[in-house]
């Protein structure tokens, strides 16, 4: 790849909430970095901290939530020392917007669509009066939504789900960031519906020369619209690469059973494959590697102590004691020989 | 909309001929004994001339139909007993300002103290302002009113130096009848506005909200605060009924010469017209405050319409 400009870097983070006097450890030491203009998915199961990760970049944290350590590098600031409001306004839509799973929810029932995203084009761009009405439905027509003066007085009611969507995405690209968080935004969605708003993304990121962070468990999503996935699971990103890398090589045992989950490699008449157990529990202590207890084929040392991050290229990173030189060979299950375009071996 | 608010006024006057009818009909009930100041010293000829007079022994529907046709030519008729022969208009023209005006300053220090009061507690989540708000509305709720209407009336006018009765031309006696008649509705109003900010701070739509950039501060009131008033809505008739209820009693507490102490007066001295018509009047504003709760939404909530559903728009 060209040379690239890291925008954001987050290094050794870790997050925890205080639940019911118990302490639980959300995110355990994550490490990653954001290229400029890249798409960047995060994929993982429920729980397993990648709504959380991203809601750090923009101290959206829940009250009993708090970045315990580690530091989120953003123009030369860090953004894990913020502490007020007024800190984080500088950030908020300015520099990262967000685009949020629900639209269903998440516009305010009581205001036209119009006065929605005029309030982020008022705060960030200093918009106002009849600049701002043509602003508006400029944005409105760029995400899609036809005749953009009428549909701009309307309530969101009078919206379809889509429709919805649309407008929330019009609202972040009102805000003119640099990096745009997309949390599960299709995942509410008809499924006709999704891969619209898809590639509507995918063409406002050209336009507004956007970075964008998909937060994802939808693998299709992420072969879609990702150039680069970080699969995490436990709070921690155990693999991260290229699309490539992570469909056709992926090197974690994580990343292999959540791949043999697609139903798409499943054969007719079999059963589906499925992950065993359920993920630890993050109020606890995690000691080696928290997949150890559902992998079949964990090794000893999977229970003692945590795999540091094997570089398997440049940009594939995987931690798993399975890339030391010491651990024996083990095979990736057969199914995912099925993904590789020419059905052929994994690893060449 | 139109349409509407004809058949609600309909169902009202329905509302209203029921009402009237229960109070004509109980009032009737009450021992004869109660029309007369010196009952026993009466001779029976002059009981009987009065009650006649009064329309007394006519059968119970003929005195009823008497009534509503007389109320239909806007004659309210005159008092029997507490200014005998007064058109009751006249007496309630003299009466019902005070009234109202008590009633109404009370309702918007309410909304004044109580709005503020429950957005506060709902920002300030289990910190000072919410565990004081919560302390004195439980205060308000538990201790039964007219304890704490004679605690504030004593002690009040002691703290505040002002006479404990109502006088019209110093302002001064107005603020304990009118602080007494509000601490209901402001208990009511900060209750039910935490209850629904609360509800309304953890929707998405905050979330986004705050994604995009805008001030906590802001959100609260642009956002939540108006989203929240929607349910709050219904609870404005309810309150009003409230200050009515306290009217009642506190104006009695105080000597207002109002409406409130009024009706106590004419229920006591069996004055049956005019018991009738100040019921009337109050059935009236409660099932204005009803409507106008109903009409005020779909102003304030877009989702609301009174029109009917036509398809797609």
């Amino acid at each position: 790849m060209e040379n690239k400009e890291v925008v954001l870097s987050v290094r050794d983070l870790n997050v925890k909430f205080s639940l019911r006097g118990r302490v639980l450890h959300a995110i355990r030491g994550v490490s990653l970095d954001l290229y400029k203009g890249e798409s960047f998915a995060i994929v993982g199961e429920s729980g397993s901290g990648k709504s959380v990760l991203t809601k750090t970049f923009m101290g959206l944290l829940d009250q009993n939530g708090w970045v315990d350590s580690g530091s989120i590098l953003y123009n030369g600031e860090d953004l894990a020392q913020y502490k007020t409001e007024k800190q984080w306004l500088k950030i908020r839509g300015r520099e990262v917007a967000m685009v949020l799973q629900d639209p269903m929810t998440s516009l305010n029932p009581l205001k036209t669509i119009g006065a929605q995203i005029g309030e982020a084009l008022k705060l960030h761009q200093g918009l106002k009066g009849e600049e701002a009405q043509k602003r508006i439905c400029e944005i409105l027509t760029d995400v899609g939504i036809t005749e953009p003066e009428r549909r701009a007085k309307q309530y969101p009611h009078e919206f379809s789900g889509g429709m919805r969507q649309r407008a929330v995405i019009a609202i972040a690209i009102a805000c003119n960031p640099k990096i745009l968080i997309c949390d599960e935004p299709t995942t509410a969605l008809d499924v006709t519906i999704q891969a619209q708003i898809l590639q509507l993304i995918k063409n406002l990121v050209r336009k507004y020369q956007l970075t964008t962070v998909y937060i994802t468990h939808d693998l299709g999503v992420v072969a879609n619209v990702a150039d680069r996935i970080a699969v995490m699971y436990a709070g921690d990103i155990v693999e991260v690469g290229t699309c490539e890398e992570i469909y056709y090589s992926p090197r974690h045992p994580y990343t292999w059973a959540l791949l043999s989950s697609l139903p798409q490699l499943g054969v007719k008449g079999e059963e589906l494959f499925s992950i065993r157990g359920t993920p630890p529990n993050l109020f606890n202590e995690i000691n080696g590697d928290a997949f150890a207890a559902r992998n079949p084929q964990a090794l000893n040392i999977d229970f003692v102590e945590r795999p540091p991050y094997f570089d398997v290229s440049e940009t594939h990173k995987v931690r798993s004691w399975l890339m030391d030189e010491r651990a024996p060979k083990v095979e990736p299950p057969e199914a995912l020989k099925r993904l590789t375009p020419e059905g052929g071996s994994l690893y060449e | 909309m139109t349409k509407y608010v004809l058949k609600r006024l309909l169902s009202a006057i329905l509302t209203l001929v029921i009402v009237l009818t229960v109070v004509f009909v109980l009032v009737r009930q009450m021992p004869i004994e109660g029309y007369f100041d010196n009952y026993d010293k009466l001779d029976e000829n002059i009981i009987q001339a009065k009650l006649d007079k009064m329309g007394l022994n006519d059968p119970m529907p003929v005195q009823l139909l008497h009534f509503f046709k007389n109320l239909l030519k806007g004659d309210l008729g005159t008092s029997a007993r507490y200014s005998v022969d007064a058109p009751i208009t006249g007496i309630i023209a003299q009466k019902a300002p005070v009234s109202a005006l008590l009633g109404i300053i009370s309702m918007i220090l309410a909304m004044a103290l109580g709005l503020p009061l429950g957005a506060a507690m709902a920002r300030s989540k289990s910190k000072f302002w919410d565990k004081f708000g919560t302390a004195f509305i439980v205060f308000v709720n538990a201790v039964p009113a007219a304890v704490y209407y004679i605690y504030l009336q004593s002690y009040g006018a002691k703290a505040l130096g002002v006479p404990m009765l109502f006088n019209r031309s110093e302002w001064q006696t107005w603020i304990l009848p009118i602080f007494s008649m509000a601490l209901g509705n402001i208990a009511y109003y900060a209750m039910w506005l935490r209850r629904y900010m609360v509800d309304e701070l953890n929707k998405d739509y905050v979330k986004l909200a705050r994604a995009k950039g805008v001030e906590n501060k802001k959100i609260t009131m642009r956002h939540v605060f108006r989203n929240a008033f929607v349910p709050m809505v219904q609870y404005i008739p309810t309150s009003l009924m409230y200050t009515i209820c306290g009217s009642i009693y506190i104006e009695s507490l105080y000597s207002v010469p109002g409406m409130g102490g009024l009706l106590v007066d004419v229920i006591n001295r069996q004055d049956n017209p005019m018991v009738q018509a100040i019921v009337m009047i109050y059935s009236c504003i409660g099932i204005i405050g009803l409507l106008l709760g109903d009409l005020l939404m779909t102003a304030i909530d877009p989702r609301i319409t009174f029109a009917k559903k036509e398809g797609a728009r």
